[in-house]
């Protein structure tokens, strides 16, 4: 009974108030334009097709998972490299580069677009999507080595220890002890990045003046603009949007859980 | 590291793009992109690479809640389009940034002289201050009120000719228990621009500035504000005082409003929710009965002083403004063309928003009074700045006359700074 | 240990350059714009005016204080339930129970949804004419046309709740991925003493997830702070301005009013708020200090 309380109820309001929004948005997707019914019945798919096929939802899909998956590999190779950094090294200047990495966050990326634009025009970054994955990774990059740093804090420096007196080098002992702990952390840090990533808005609009570059939030705003308000085809491509992600999601999560077994902790 | 190596062959090819067959590319970008108007620049641009193979047109389609941050952003960037559509809102601050060309002598060179809307040209011309036309119109555009025909006539209701009958159908058809309400107010992004219309419109008077000082504060304008706010709540939804259009429309198609002002620019959307039970009027006078009204900002298509192919650029701009793609725009759109040979086009008989917005703008009793979209500082006056003071209207925490009485203070000082500049 | 001196600074290069390039121009620029009038539609009127744009802004800007009380009262708020809610989320679905993979699946999916479709998800909800409001008034909860958003003393509240939807995972993840990591020996040693559920929670759960709680408020914090299409799609800010954050506010004065100046002065302020109490928090909390 205690545990009912405890763990089904709320479990079961939290799943509540997220699914509903999901819901929402479903019904809105499903339904033909006016219909106010709750449960649409019949389907139509008249928005996907609107989305898919109308305004070119194809490509900013292809785009967006580039990215993504562009900014997940480069965020999480150099947030671990500079977290382990953090947490393991005691250097010159390593409170004033934590520092710096959080004053990365303070100014709103809209404030910087113009010198941020300069600086891909002569890049020769503008229009293309690796010149958004570089963006992208600058600025998630901050975050995800300070959320890493702490992850590796919480490794006890001891197994670490043990391994180079086994003999490793610091560098094998990382693969061979500290990787499997930290795949956990490597989960939720890859996924901020790769959320991070799919869902930036401002830099693809503003750092892409190509149809065929622009990526799905880009896509989403469309549906929203003054004289072209139309929550079908809104909802359908949020669908199309979100899906993904929360397949992705519902696969990783469970290596959430690994980091504890495989671990030397309990051998 | 596999991973790594696929996402960086991935990104590679993903960058190469081809080009050099000798073609001219020109990029166009849309002003206003999505599922409502992408396909029916598709269709043009099939139609004008077809007439003109050795150009090539790259569509950008902006959505229109970016669109000046984008082309601020690319202006100081410099990396400009060779075309793009633009509306005279913002039209000043393009031309303030030079970066636009003037497109006078191209038009009295070509199959346009003549034939565009005398009161469109004269609407864009004003904005730039040396008084050179850096847009060719496309479209006109009117403020109406959408309605519910349907329910006036369960009601046995008249659509209203005067603010007052405006606000005595709009009490009549309230009912919050049904969640029906007469009126939707736009209180939200966008809010005073369509109120200064209604103000003019039941003021009657027919000059934004009389001496160099701003009528805005005339006593009869606060009387309109005074009315539309005394609606609020009573005869419309709560939700109206934070209303954006995105929010206002879907109130209105969604069923829960009886009439709802914006312009022609909404008919797509309005029609595709209603079908045949909506319909336009125009907006409504006072009591003298005059017929005043506040030009709608008007659409057309820049050629960017910065693109080197301007002279592909003005082809393209030149056969979209062309009567039979103007013909075909327009009614897809609903509103009103600017080339003058369209007039007798077969769709504008059947498309009533837009023949009952001609019979106004043609009606000789018609007194037009455009906004001062030419001052630098209109859109920080009237939308940053009054816009928030507008709900404390709504709210009831602030006097209609005190409200405006502050904006016409700020627009006379921004007009006498332009006429000293001038 | 072996420590070789460059290690740590060859580890951290490529993020040093990549924030050499990407973020200390622009961030330079910002200041200097500060001290600039520079708004693209009076052209004529720019240039240097010293620190003119800070004193009207300490001085005669009823709208900074104003906006920045609420940026205040918006972190707070935010940061406080997220982390509330995120910590008894991740404590939840830590147990085990059937179905344990599913759930967490569907409560973290919120967090990767955008910013764009979140708010757009949310205005088809909040809508009072098709959203949710609306359908319990048919089952007779409420009145009919009620408008969360409209109305002032319900727009903050639905405007937060929004942000916890997307929000709330966040925590969660992060937490639930740092209460793995505590030894299972720790809440054994803990239980032979004779702790109690509650007891454990205290003594060994709360002072391991320290640092991450530390460093996840404290992102938080700073981008809840500088949240802006969220409110701005939302309500704009109103009425009235009454949600209006700081940097809304700079994206009304730079992006509306194209007054890029004063903007990023108010930006400046933002900055050099946030730094204060960043390093204030991590010197308060000890971060890094273990117990």
């Amino acid at each position: 009974m205690s545990r009912v309380l405890r763990l089904h109820v709320p479990l079961g309001l939290y799943l509540l108030f997220t699914l509903v929004p999901f819901y929402w948005m479903l019904v809105f997707a499903l339904r033909p334009t006016g219909s106010t019914a709750l449960v649409p019945w019949p389907i139509t798919f008249e928005h996907f097709d609107t989305v898919w096929n109308g305004i070119g939802f194809g490509t900013f899909f292809y785009n967006s998972m580039v990215i993504a998956l562009g900014v997940l590999v480069f965020v999480s190779i150099l947030s671990l490299m500079g977290g382990y950094a953090l947490a393991r090294f005691k250097f010159r200047g390593q409170r004033l580069f934590l520092v710096a990495l959080l004053c990365t966050q303070f100014i709103p990326g809209a404030m910087m677009l113009i010198p941020l634009f300069v600086i891909f025009r002569e890049a020769g970054l503008l229009n293309s999507l690796t010149g958004l994955i570089v963006a992208d990774v600058a600025f998630q990059l901050p975050l995800a080595l300070i959320l890493m740093s702490g992850f590796v804090r919480n490794i006890p420096v001891e197994l670490e220890e043990a391994a180079m007196v086994d003999g490793c080098t610091r560098l094998r002992a990382f693969f061979a002890v500290m990787l499997p702990q930290l795949k956990p952390a490597l989960v939720a840090v890859g996924s901020f990045a790769f959320i991070g990533a799919w869902n930036n808005f401002l830099f693809a609009l503003m750092f892409a003046s190509r149809q065929d570059k622009f990526t799905l939030p880009v896509g989403l705003s469309y549906a929203l603009g003054e004289f072209n308000t139309d929550f079908g085809a809104l909802a359908a491509g949020g669908v199309v949007a979100a899906v993904p992600v929360v397949l992705v999601f519902a696969v990783v999560q469970r290596f959430l859980v690994q980091g504890l077994s495989a671990g030397a902790v309990k051998g | 590291m596999r991973a790594l190596l696929v996402v960086l062959a991935l990104v590679l090819s993903a960058c190469s793009s081809g080009g050099g067959d000798g073609k001219t590319t020109i990029v166009f970008w849309d002003n206003n992109g999505g599922p409502g108007r992408t396909p029916i620049y598709e269709e043009l641009i099939k139609r004008f690479e077809t007439a003109n193979p050795d150009i090539d047109v790259e569509y950008v389609g902006i959505p229109s809640s970016s669109v000046q941050q984008k082309y601020d952003t690319a202006i100081a960037g410099g990396s400009t389009p060779d075309v793009g559509g633009v509306t005279t809102s913002y039209l000043a601050h393009l031309v303030g940034q030079e970066a636009l060309a003037p497109l006078d002598e191209r038009i009295d060179g070509s199959a346009l002289k003549g034939k565009l809307l005398p009161s469109l040209v004269e609407t864009v011309r004003q904005t730039a201050p040396d008084g050179k036309l850096y847009s060719v119109p496309s479209s006109g555009n009117l403020d109406v009120i959408w309605y519910r025909t349907d329910w006036f006539t369960q009601a046995g209701i008249t659509p209203p000719k005067t603010w007052d009958e405006l606000v005595a159908a709009a009490e009549k058809l309230t009912d919050p228990s049904a969640n029906r309400y007469g009126y939707t107010i736009r209180g939200g992004a966008g809010s005073v621009f369509q109120l200064l219309t209604e103000a003019y419109s039941y003021s009657g008077v027919t000059e934004f500035f009389s001496g160099g000082k701003s009528t805005v504060g005339d006593p009869r304008n606060a009387e309109l504000v005074g009315k539309v706010a005394a609606l609020y709540r009573k005869a419309t939804p709560e939700a109206d005082v934070n209303n954006s259009y995105t929010q206002m429309v879907a109130q209105f198609t969604g069923g829960s409003v009886a009439m709802m002002h914006h312009n022609l620019g909404s008919w797509g959307d309005v029609t595709k929710a209603l079908g045949d039970r909506v319909a336009a009027l125009p907006l409504p006078v006072g009591p003298s009965g005059k017929r005043t009204v506040v030009p709608n900002p008007t659409d057309g298509f820049a050629v960017f002083k910065n693109s080197e192919n301007q002279d592909a650029a003005w082809k393209f701009v030149e056969f979209l403004t062309s009567k039979e793609s103007n013909s075909y725009w327009n009614e897809k759109v609903g509103q009103i063309p600017a080339n003058t040979d369209v007039r007798d086009a077969g769709w504008i008989a059947s498309n009533q928003p837009v023949k009952m917005a001609l019979g106004v703008l043609e009606d000789p009793a018609t007194v037009t009074v455009p906004a001062p979209v030419y001052l630098p500082q209109y859109s920080s006056i009237t939308k940053t700045d009054s816009e928030p003071q507008y709900q404390k209207v709504l709210l009831g925490d602030l006097a209609p006359q005190a409200f405006l009485d502050e904006m016409a203070t700020k627009l006379t000082a921004a007009q006498k700074e332009w006429e000293e500049r001038k | 240990m072996r420590t070789k001196r460059w290690a740590p600074y060859a580890l951290i290069a490529p993020t040093l350059v990549l924030m050499a390039v990407f973020l200390v121009y622009p961030i330079a620029s910002v200041v200097h714009y500060s001290l600039q009038r520079y708004n693209v539609t009076q052209p004529w009127k720019n240039g240097f005016i010293g620190l003119e744009n800070f004193r009207f802004m300490l001085t005669e800007d009823p709208l900074f204080w104003q906006s920045l009380a609420f940026s205040a009262k918006w972190v707070v708020v935010e940061v406080g339930l997220q982390l509330l809610l995120g910590l008894v989320l991740a404590l939840i679905v830590n147990e085990t129970f059937i179905g344990r993979g599913v759930a967490r699946a569907m409560v973290f999916s919120p967090w990767a949804v955008s910013g764009v479709l979140t708010t757009g998800i949310w205005i088809l909800l909040y809508n009072p004419s098709t959203g949710i409001f609306q359908e319990l008034a048919r089952w007779g909860i409420g009145d009919p046309g009620t408008s969360v958003l409209g109305d002032p003393a319900t727009v903050f509240p639905a405007t937060v709740v929004t942000e916890l939807w997307r929000g709330v995972p966040f925590f969660a993840i992060l937490l639930l991925a740092d209460l793995q990591s505590i030894p299972n020996d720790l809440y054994e040693a803990a239980a032979v003493d004779g702790a109690g559920r509650w007891r454990r929670f205290i003594s060994v759960t709360l002072p391991h997830l320290k640092d991450a709680i530390i460093l996840s408020t404290l992102l938080r914090a700073v981008w809840e702070f500088n949240n802006v299409d969220l409110i701005y799609t939302l309500t704009g800010g109103g009425p009235a301005n009454q949600t209006t954050t700081l940097p809304l506010y700079v994206a009304r004065k730079a992006v509306d009013s194209h007054d890029f100046g004063y903007g990023s002065a108010l930006t400046v302020a933002g900055f050099v708020i946030l730094l204060f109490f960043s390093i204030l928090y991590l010197r308060l909390s000890k971060f890094g200090s273990r117990a």
